[in-house]
């Protein structure tokens, strides 16, 4: 029984194909409409990097603005420029 | 001897040459595999499948991978489709929704037997349907339609004797 609907499938499947209108549209036509579309993309992808670029300069400039004035951000030497040094008797280079 | 510019443009050429020889040569029966999978907009498909190798010839493993791919682009984007046509369906009137797939100009040159299984067809999910046309229509084997499907070779199989089994029963039960 299997098999009759194996070979009856395929029979309807190749049937159905036979009546698709399937003719090619010209290539150059085809090819011009790739090459406008990859075009497009790669400037939507520039111009989208290019906004997280500046929204990152942005956020960044933001949160520098934000800090007191003479307030260190990311190293604290303060502590250790205004300790006297421990008279260890070594000498620095 | 050849300058590097010749060498240069002809290296250009040869990707576009290979392209253009698939295009004239699949484009049909990229087509009408869309179709028999139940796509309404087997055109589009088939066109955003060649685009969409196009932009990955040079990632392909050689020209001989390049039907493969694209089958499994159609197969892919055709899927996709179905599953937005099912909630579409979902949230439309009884009135407008229509079922995707094959025209009517097609199956009117079917048998009566030939409409009851496409209609069968048309009722089975959506990877049975996949599997049962690559397997009968293209004859492929279970390893190629693992790798058109991206599922493994064991679940190539119990899709295709799922779907047989489902169409088997729709035959019988006409008797």
């Amino acid at each position: 029984m299997t098999r009759s609907t194996e070979e009856r499938l395929r029979e309807t499947l190749d049937a159905l194909a036979a009546g698709i209108e399937a003719a090619p549209p010209a290539y150059k036509k085809a090819r011009a409409e790739w090459r406008r579309r990859e075009r497009r993309r790669r400037l939507v992808l520039a111009v989208l990097i290019a906004i997280v670029f500046a929204l990152a300069d942005l956020i960044g400039l933001w949160a520098l603005n934000q800090t007191r004035d003479h307030d260190p951000i990311i190293f604290d030497d303060r502590s250790r420029i205004h300790q006297t040094d421990p008279a260890t008797g070594v000498i620095p280079p | 001897m050849t300058s590097p510019l010749i060498r240069a443009q002809q290296a250009a050429a040869e990707p576009d040459e290979a392209l253009a020889t698939l295009f004239q040569t699949q484009y049909a029966g990229m087509l009408r595999l869309a179709v028999l999978l139940g796509a309404d907009d087997a055109e589009d498909i088939v066109a955003e499948a060649f685009y969409q190798l196009y932009r990955r010839w040079k990632k392909l493993r050689g020209a001989d991978a390049a039907v493969p791919y694209l089958r499994s682009v159609v197969c892919n984007l055709t899927r996709m489709r179905l599953r937005h046509l099912q909630v579409v369906r979902k949230h439309s009137t009884p009135e407008t929704a229509q079922p995707p797939g094959i025209s009517a100009e097609a199956e009117a040159l079917l048998h009566d037997d030939q409409r009851a299984l496409v209609a069968a067809l048309k009722e089975l999910p959506a990877r049975q349907r996949e599997a049962l046309v690559l397997r009968h229509w293209l004859g492929l084997r279970e390893a190629e339609i693992a790798e058109a499907m991206g599922i493994s070779a064991g679940a190539v199989k119990s899709h295709t004797s799922r779907g047989m089994a489902a169409l088997t029963r729709v035959l019988e039960e006409r008797r």
